[in-house]
């Protein structure tokens, strides 16, 4: 196992009846970094983050922060790695902050008691994510770009070490989301490994460290994102060509930029 | 302070629907050489009601957690189906004199007997397609095909009944629903399965707010899915049993009741639940003073004043919350 290894897979596949979703995929990854998974529509990333967080079956060998991932049980991998899905099955009237609250589950006793490191966590997972201000408001009233704020508020509630997240970004405004990739390297910069699926190269190529790049199930590159999304991988597996420099990007504003 | 207030307003309730039960009826209670008698079969009658509507009302909110769907019933797992199917058997065993019926139980611990029964084998089906990555739509549609096969069967012992006047009535009755032939030995014997029951149901009531955000996310949220989602099946048809085995198949309680607590509860099962046994238990209470005082020749089925009263409740219900989304 690679020293520090949060995530280490090895020869990692996935079938659904005879159709291979994951095919023998080997990645190694550490703490402090924000990694991109990327490829096309059906290229295997939910299938890979699914995986990760414990929902679908696999052979070959996983080891999460060095234990056998079969061998945890679901409090312990909740505890380890969260998970935010693309779209949550979750409408309903429940304030936001329970919604929150629902990611100290895996810190119950074994008589289901919160934890006294409870409400510090949800209020800090709450800051992180600027959601305290809709605490007291139905999650099924929020908007969109809300309601993926609070499910990561959930998620950071958990004080996971692995944070893997499934195309935050999508139907997001450009404030939303680079305000939520902002936040990522963030957490990242405080020692989380965050795992995240973008269809945006662009965003990946600003945000992240690495880059696992998948094809059909397949890995076809893996390395720094600047060496992943780069021309020859990109047109292999996308078939377009890389435009060395956008014409314009945005960014998240400075101190800098608020001097006049 | 809403929940506080809804509490008090369901303990109020609750006490006056027992109150107007104890004190409302055929014969006078100002006869004192009837008055303990009187106030006796009516208490027998108030627990069974309270015990039949707090069961069905809890596994109510239970299965409509678990399913994410407010659409559905405690009979929505086929043991509702399965419970009546037994107790039925039941009857037949008993009035066509079967050895089976005689056996080690008084007459009067048959019928509960039978329900459990029923209510166990189907149980025991279910739970054996209930595995760790069983789809809630196996789930669904297991309950479907065993409600439809247990409905068959009663059909079919209906239809046998027919030869015998008084077994006729019996099976009737007994589908139709209703709290009057309850003995207080079957009270006692129902009594702690409701009890165990809610508060089994409720301790695990956590699990049951992580199974609303669906079995993917509540899994990465460390719930174990297959045990609660069995936990929750087991406990929903012991109360679906101990409900028909005091109260017969009354139909409605386990869909308008937590209808109609959620928005002033909360969807948290950990107030939701206590809510539910409450208003549960007042509401077929009510609904047996009405069967009991309503003007007709024999008195009215549970089932039947229950069906009456909950479908518009039901459709308000439903209406009320389809404005809701629509107006956003």
């Amino acid at each position: 196992m690679a020293d520090g290894a949060l995530i280490e897979a090895q020869r990692l596949t996935v079938r659904r009846g005879n159709h291979v979703l994951l095919d023998e995929i080997s990645f190694s990854l550490g703490a402090g970094q924000v990694v991109s998974l990327l490829g096309p529509n059906g290229a295997g990333k939910s299938t890979l983050l699914k995986t990760l967080a414990g929902l679908l079956p696999f052979s070959g060998e996983l080891r999460l922060d060095g234990r056998q991932a079969s061998q945890l049980d679901r409090a312990e991998r909740a505890r380890l790695v969260a998970y935010v899905p693309q779209h949550s099955a979750l409408d309903v009237a429940l304030p936001a902050r329970d919604v929150v609250a629902h990611g100290r589950f895996a810190h119950r006793d074994v008589w289901g008691r919160p934890a006294r490191s409870d409400e510090s966590a949800i209020d800090h997972a709450m800051d992180l994510t600027d959601t305290r201000r809709l605490a007291d408001r139905s999650f099924n009233r929020l908007s969109y770009g809300e309601r993926r704020l609070v499910l990561l508020a959930r998620a950071l509630a958990t004080e996971a070490r692995v944070l893997l997240l499934d195309e935050p970004t999508a139907a997001l405004d450009v404030t939303h989301a680079l305000g939520l990739l902002h936040r990522l390297r963030d957490l990242a910069s405080r020692g989380a490994l965050v795992m995240v699926a973008l269809h945006q190269l662009n965003e990946a190529a600003q945000t992240s460290d690495r880059a696992l790049l998948l094809a059909g199930g397949r890995l076809v590159a893996a390395g720094p994102a600047t060496e992943v999304i780069s021309a020859e991988p990109v047109r292999r597996v996308y078939g377009v060509e890389m435009v060395p420099a956008a014409q314009f990007g945005f960014r998240m504003p400075t101190q800098k930029d608020a001097t006049p | 302070m809403k929940t506080a207030v809804t509490y008090v307003v369901l303990l109020v309730l609750l006490v006056g629907a027992v109150a107007l039960a104890l004190l409302v009826g055929h014969g006078s209670l100002a006869d004192p050489t009837l008055r303990s008698t009187l106030l006796g079969l009516r208490a027998t009658r108030v627990g069974a009601a309270l015990l039949a509507g707090a069961a069905l009302a809890t596994g109510g909110a239970v299965v409509q957690g678990v399913f994410r769907d407010p659409l559905v019933s405690p009979s929505i797992l086929g043991t509702t189906a399965g419970a009546s199917l037994g107790g039925q058997l039941a009857m037949l065993a008993l009035v066509s004199g079967s050895p089976l019926a005689s056996l080690a139980v008084s007459a009067e611990m048959v019928l509960p007997l039978g329900c459990l029964v029923g209510a166990g084998l189907s149980l025991a089906i279910v739970l054996s397609f209930c595995r760790e990555r069983t789809g809630t739509l196996t789930l669904i549609l297991t309950g479907f095909i065993l409600s439809s096969l247990f409905l068959a069967l009663s059909s079919f012992i209906t239809s046998l009944a027919q030869d015998s006047w008084d077994m006729s009535r019996a099976v009737v009755s007994f589908t139709l629903g209703g709290v009057g032939g309850v003995s207080p030995r079957q009270l006692v014997a129902a009594a702690p399965l409701v009890g165990i029951g809610i508060v089994a149901c409720w301790l695990w009531s956590d699990n049951l707010d992580l199974l609303l955000s669906g079995e993917d996310e509540a899994s990465s949220l460390g719930v174990e899915v297959g045990r609660a989602r069995r936990w929750a099946v087991t406990w929903v048809a012991v109360l679906a049993a101990a409900a028909i085995a005091v109260g017969g198949n009354v139909g409605f309680v386990g869909l308008i009741v937590p209808h109609t607590l959620r928005p002033l509860v909360g969807v948290r099962h950990r107030r939701l639940i206590p809510a539910c046994a409450l208003l549960g238990g007042a509401f077929l209470v009510a609904c047996d003073v009405i069967a009991r005082v309503f003007p007709s020749r024999s008195e009215l089925p549970l089932g039947v004043i229950t069906g009456i009263i909950g479908a518009p409740v039901f459709l308000f219900l439903l209406a009320r919350s389809q404005r809701e989304v629509s107006h956003g």
